[in-house]
């Protein structure tokens, strides 16, 4: 691929950014209520419980936030493991690269859009 | 790359790197650490939607596995993941206050105001989340 001449590298570069800013903003809290609430004693038994995490996600507005928590970072990601690979000295792999990065952010995207929308 | 011969008449200029070119200065390698930031992030996110996925398979599944979240493997992941966010929260809104100027009328806001604001945003979002997922 020409990375000059590649046109969706903005669009890309764009889904980064905004999956840069949500990891930055989002992503702390919410590893620290995830996983280590409760080892360090912050939270209850209740907290993060089937019933009050069920009646959540009950809610419109609580599948499009966890939806966009969990979606975004995985572009940010993608666009980072792609040029770190490239800078590795890996530029060339089975697939092109950019393609297995941000496939697999895409798959994702699908993979969660199906969870939230159709299952939960 | 065919593209670029053609236009050019000759081979692009691709640098030779040792795999550990990033061990060399510590700037290199705190580059490394905040790429790297991303892949616990991804690693994170991708297990809260497995958590969020098995309330689809009832009480049973989803408690057992919060059960199973309290062994130390899983501990020192969310340790090791929190730091390298934390990390990334602290690079990425460093950057912020130089790629986003602000101007106002002649008066242009300083780099570290803009940044200092998003960090009191970041607490702010932090302890909202906090108080929502946590009382």
């Amino acid at each position: 691929m020409n990375y000059r001449k590649d046109k969706s590298e903005p669009f890309w570069w764009g889904m980064f950014s905004a999956g840069g800013v949500v990891a930055a903003m989002l992503i702390p809290m919410h590893l620290l209520v995830n996983g280590l609430a409760k080892p360090l004693g912050l939270a209850g038994s209740g907290v993060g419980s089937y019933e009050t995490m069920r009646e959540l996600i009950a809610h419109p507005l609580a599948k499009i936030y966890f939806f966009v928590l969990i979606v975004m970072p995985l572009y940010h990601a993608a666009h980072r493991i792609r040029f770190t690979l490239h800078e590795f000295g890996i530029r060339r792999f089975i697939v092109p690269l950019p393609y297995l990065c941000y496939g697999g952010a895409l798959l994702a995207t699908a993979l969660a859009a199906y969870i939230f929308f159709f299952l939960l | 790359m065919s593209q670029s011969q053609t236009e050019y008449q000759y081979k692009a200029y691709e640098p030779k790197l040792s795999p550990t070119w990033w061990l060399q200065s510590r700037r290199y390698f705190m580059f490394m650490m905040r790429e790297l930031s991303s892949v616990f992030v991804a690693a994170f996110v991708l297990l809260l939607l497995y958590q969020l996925f098995l309330l689809s398979k009832g009480p049973e599944a989803y408690a057992a596995f919060q059960d199973s979240l309290l062994n130390p493997i899983y501990i020192v992941f969310y340790a090791i993941a929190f730091v390298f966010s934390v990390y990334h929260t602290i690079t990425w809104l460093g950057v912020i206050g130089r790629i986003q100027v602000v101007r106002i009328g002649n008066f242009t806001l300083p780099p570290v105001v803009l940044t200092a604001s998003t960090f009191v945003g970041f607490f702010a979002i932090s302890a909202a989340i906090g108080y929502f997922f946590l009382r």
